[in-house]
């Protein structure tokens, strides 16, 4: 077994059987097998994901084999927490945007800056510094956001003709794409067809921080930059709130509570989602568009959503997979990742690139909608303790879900339920 | 455990060669190793409790006392800290009663509807093996499975309020509303596991001697009288084992109550077990997560010691 | 109370079991003929009770995205080997508590049963820094070990006590006379009678097996050695979306066995468990 380091050492001592354990091969010698936790079972992920590890092993007899561990997407990262308190941390790991603060800022990831900039063509200048805030702390680079995705919106065009509404993109030429709009085309929807009318996706009255896909248009945000003042009872928050709640419980143009809507299955107008879900399309048999987030009354905007992977402490190999993840990420097969992930290199984020990974979508949509949104786009949020504070926001913001709820009332109660949180 | 019995055997085999005849088994010798041979059985059992159990237990304990967070990579004895703590948790008063309500709520229903299924079933009518099977069925159903399906049912627009409205009435949105969505978690543990409480309650029933109520029926004792003089203190017994384990079971819940609700809407249905899974493995605090742990062992032993204790009141014929 | 009813109380009777079967039967119904639909009709408003156009597509969808058969046999096999370990484990100890006195049978016999309160997110961690000292994370080694030897059989350990006991010692007595040892007693002739109480615990210990999702999904970590409750979840599109046919249809499968078996077994299983310690 391998004695890892602080935590590990410290249970070890706390634990009888581990310490018995302890002691027995050692790391140093031989060649080494590297392993990644990840949350994708897609088979056509784990082939590239195989592939790229091939060509790995070819170039680097100390590597023996890396496996990609695929753990269920429910609960990842708690899993992943599971095995790093049973002292079988895997050498990498995927982590998701919203427990990104609780790797990044703890020590619980290597810093990988030297690992890539003295790593032959790696050009870390190429990374996009909105693509990497999230994953930075104290000016060091703790994770490679592999995936960074702008939430846009898919438009069913057939349903929108049927309500007698214009398009999307009609109502973006002239100047009309904003959310006030779009809510009176989903009600129209609601109200003529019987489809639904506008899906934020994934928020599905829990995932909250999806909501700040709608609320950054109002220049609304959870918390203050610093994370310290909670921004849930600010007048930008409430006004936006206040809107997502009428475009509910009273215009009808999103499902209520309890109330499930595809999209991709045809049965709503309009979905706020990454546009990595564009492939969920392929066989739609409605006429569809990509086209930004509408504007809000703070003008436009845009929200991205990240994965990263990073190399944990406590790691059996670190160096070794420290070296792995530069050659990972490096240009050639940051290249290759971007069939599935939009890569947050500048110099790979162009229609064309992106256009392989999306067939489906025309290389204006690629345009308007990714590339020129990701350099200002702001990162869902996200903070340190962010599984406390995202279960407390999650409790406190259920009674807003009812039609006579006082919205300022309930943010207030918001505000009081993580500003312990925010405070530590 | 082909380990622990094979010395038995031959315990056996060797005692009877020399002995000869039954007499000599009675003396000091036979007697000893009849005591051994209680070791031997138990000690799989008993070794697997102390090193899958006891030793985690212990552990649980140690970590109580410690600031324990994976993520940080700390691990600091900090004495009683985690219990002031708990005890000061703002949360906790919220989390027992929802507790209290899912174990109170769910063992009156699971046992009561598992009883009226039995004596229901008991009856001399054709087609009873097919209501079993029916009634036994969500047992085989895998858990998770039984309970995604039944999430979607309880949606608004799902087949719960889509039946209820066939009939002519609104449903409420289930899972929305904190009362619905406590009575909602209840009862789709309750129809996933009361199958199997059935089924004891059904054999215990068949155990009854008819005679009991051919001398009874004589006496000209009404249904609910002969049920209430005559069969509930006969399967007794069975009450008690059933109800230990619901009781025990309720407050294990966890899988089902992620699923459904998350523990909302709210804090409505975040029971203990839920709010100790939250604590250590989504909050990674798992120093306050053990401490959470120990309340959770001291509340089941208290409760199971208490029923125990009451078997002597209420349960007929124990040993 | 086994009472000839009138023509009429039966009717009644029929009715309202029927009306109970309802939300038993409901749900698997709704898996069953959802697994045999096209993804976007399993969601429809309202629910229809039938596939407009069954089709078994996703069944073999399961096969093509994972090792489903492989997963299926782990189950298997471990729910097998699971059963048969606590049946030898729990009847021998079982039987030793109820019927031989030996020193400190009460107080070890309390030790063993605080198992029995203990749930397994308690003691998850400890048993996974166990297990991996051992070297024995990513193998089924603690999926066999725990319920067989730890706090899941305890239950079992407990039902057949209460069977013992209620087993006349009389029946021994002519064993006792031939000389027989305590394990010939247990093994020709106790155990022999016990059949209905092993059956009761053969079920348990299959189901709990069977039905095991914490244990594996933190474990296990290589797909080939997943069990069946965590195969499950794992049918996702691309983008972590569940894929419910290809989902329903490998719960249905995962299902179906356990049902049919229940069916045959069940009669020798109700009547059988008529005749242990736990009845009455």
């Amino acid at each position: 077994m391998r004695i890892t380091r602080r935590t590990m050492v410290a249970a070890a001592a706390a634990s009888p059987i581990a310490l018995a354990a302890c002691g027995g091969e050692s790391d140093d010698d031989g060649p080494v097998t590297l392993r990644v936790t990840v949350w994708s079972a897609n088979e056509d992920h784990l082939a590239l994901l195989n592939g790229i590890a091939e060509a790995y092993l070819a170039d680097h007899p100390e590597v023996e084999a890396i496996e990609f561990d695929p753990l269920p997407f429910e609960g990842y990262t708690s899993t992943l927490t599971t095995q790093i308190a049973g002292d079988n941390a895997p050498d990498l790991a995927w982590i998701l945007e919203n427990s990104a603060p609780d790797f990044v800022t703890t020590g619980a990831l290597v810093p990988l800056g030297d690992k890539l900039s003295s790593t032959d063509g790696y050009d870390v200048d190429d990374l996009v510094p909105a693509a990497t805030e999230l994953w930075r702390h104290d000016d060091e680079l703790y994770a490679y956001p592999f995936s960074t995705s702008p939430f846009a919106m898919f438009v069913n065009n057939d349903l929108l003709a049927e309500a007698g509404q214009p398009t999307a993109a009609e109502l973006a030429a002239s100047g009309e794409w904003t959310w006030e709009r779009a809510v009176e085309a989903g009600a129209a929807v609601r109200a003529q067809t019987g489809a639904d009318g506008i899906v934020i996706r994934d928020f599905d009255y829990s995932g909250w921080d999806n909501l700040s896909t709608l609320w950054t248009g109002w220049g609304a945000r959870p918390w203050s930059e610093d994370g310290t003042e909670c921004g849930f009872a600010e007048p930008e928050m409430v006004e936006a709130m206040d809107f997502m709640h009428r475009s509910v419980f009273e215009h009808e143009a999103m499902p209520g509570p309890g109330t499930t809507a595809d999209f991709f299955a045809g049965e709503a107008a309009m979905t706020v989602t990454q546009i990595s879900r564009a492939g969920l399309l392929e066989d739609a048999a409605f006429a569809w568009d990509l086209v930004p987030l509408p504007a809000g009354p703070a003008g436009e905007y845009s929200v991205i959503g990240q994965a990263g992977i990073g190399v944990l402490a406590v790691a059996p190999h670190p160096e070794q997979a420290a070296d792995f993840l530069a050659f990972m990420t490096g240009p050639e097969n940051s290249q290759k990742l971007a069939q599935y992930f939009p890569p947050p290199r500048q110099s790979q984020l162009t229609a064309e690139v992106l256009g392989q990974a999306n067939p489906l979508l025309s290389p204006e949509q690629l345009q308007t909608v990714v590339i020129d949104r990701i350099d200002e786009g702001v990162v869902k949020p996200s903070h340190t303790g962010q599984a406390q504070i995202d279960q407390a926001v999650r409790a406190a913001l259920d009674p807003l879900w009812t039609a006579d709820a006082d919205v300022e009332g309930v943010l207030t109660e918001v505000c009081a339920a993580i500003d312990p949180f925010l405070a530590r | 455990m082909s380990r622990a019995d094979a010395p038995t055997a031959e315990t056996g085999r060797r005692t009877r060669r020399p002995g000869g005849g039954p007499r000599p088994r009675k003396g000091w010798t036979a007697r000893r190793r009849d005591l051994l041979a209680g070791y031997l059985f138990v000690a799989p059992q008993l070794l697997g409790s102390v090193l899958f159990v006891l030793v985690p237990l212990a552990l649980v304990f140690w970590y109580s006392f410690h600031e324990w967070n994976v993520l940080v990579g700390s691990f600091e004895f900090t004495g009683t800290a985690n219990y002031e703590r708990l005890a000061a948790d703002p949360a906790l008063p919220g989390v027992l009663a929802a507790t209290a309500t899912f174990s109170a709520g769910l063992v009156a229903l699971n046992l009561s509807l598992a009883l009226a299924l039995a004596v229901l079933l008991n009856q001399k009518l054709r087609g009873t093996v097919v209501f079993r099977t029916l009634f036994f069925s969500p047992v085989a159903v895998t858990l998770v499975a039984w309970t995604i399906v039944w999430r979607f049912l309880l949606q608004d627009d799902g087949g719960v309020n889509g039946l209820l409205s066939a009939i002519g009435t609104d449903g409420p949105n289930w899972l929305r509303g904190e009362t619905t969505a406590m009575i909602a978690v209840i009862v789709v543990q309750v129809l996933k596991n009361v199958g199997l409480n059935m089924v004891l309650f059904l054999a215990a029933l068949q155990g009854v001697p008819h005679e009991l109520y051919e001398a009874s029926m004589l006496d000209g004792a009404g249904r609910w009288t002969r049920f209430r003089r005559i069969t509930v203190p006969m399967i007794s017994p069975t009450i008690l084992l059933t109800s230990i384990i619901t009781v025990v079971g309720s407050l294990q819940v966890f899988a089902q109550i992620d699923v459904l609700t998350g523990g909302g809407p709210g804090t409505s249905t975040t029971v203990l077990v839920y709010y100790l899974y939250q604590n250590a493995f989504q909050f990674h605090d798992f120093g306050y997560g053990a401490t959470l742990s120990v309340l959770l062992f001291a509340i089941v032993l208290v409760l199971t010691v208490v029923q125990w204790q009451m078997r002597r009141k209420w349960v007929v014929h124990e040993d | 109370m086994k009472t000839e009813r009138s023509g009429r109380a039966k009717l009644v009777l029929y009715g309202l079991l029927c009306l109970l079967a309802v939300p038993f039967v409901f749900p698997t119904w709704w898996m069953v003929t959802s697994s045999l639909k096209p993804a976007n009709e399993i969601f429809a408003f309202p629910p229809s009770l039938w596939p407009g156009d069954p089709s078994l597509d996703a069944y073999g969808r399961v096969f093509d995205f994972a090792p489903f058969a492989q997963q299926y046999f782990n189950s298997m096999y471990i729910a097998a080997v699971v059963t048969v370990g606590t049946l030898a484990v729990s009847s021998l100890a079982g039987y030793a508590f109820a019927r031989i006195r030996f020193p400190g049978h009460n107080a070890l016999f309390l030790v063993i049963l605080v198992g029995l309160l203990i749930p397994s997110e308690v003691t998850i961690v400890p048993l996974f820094q166990m297990f991996n000292s051992w070297g024995m994370i990513d193998t089924h080694w603690p999926l066999l070990l725990v319920p067989i030897f730890g706090a899941p059989s305890v239950l079992a350990t407990l039902i057949m006590r209460q069977f013992f006991i209620a087993l006349p010692v009389e029946i021994e007595e002519a064993g006792r006379m031939d000389g027989l040892g305590r394990f010939a007693l247990y093994a020709r002739i106790a155990l022999p009678l016990s059949r209905p109480a092993l059956g009761a615990v053969a079920i348990f210990s299959f189901l709990h097996s069977w039905n095991l999702y914490l244990e594996p999904v933190v474990f296990l970590s290589t797909p080939e050695k997943f069990t069946l409750p965590q195969a499950l979840t794992q049918f996702v599109d691309a983008y972590g979306g569940p894929m419910w046919d290809v989902q329903l249809s490998a719960a249905t499968m995962s299902a179906l066995p356990v049902v049919i078996v229940f069916v045959i077994a069940q009669r020798q299983f109700v009547e059988g468990l008529a005749h242990t310690g736990i009845k009455g």
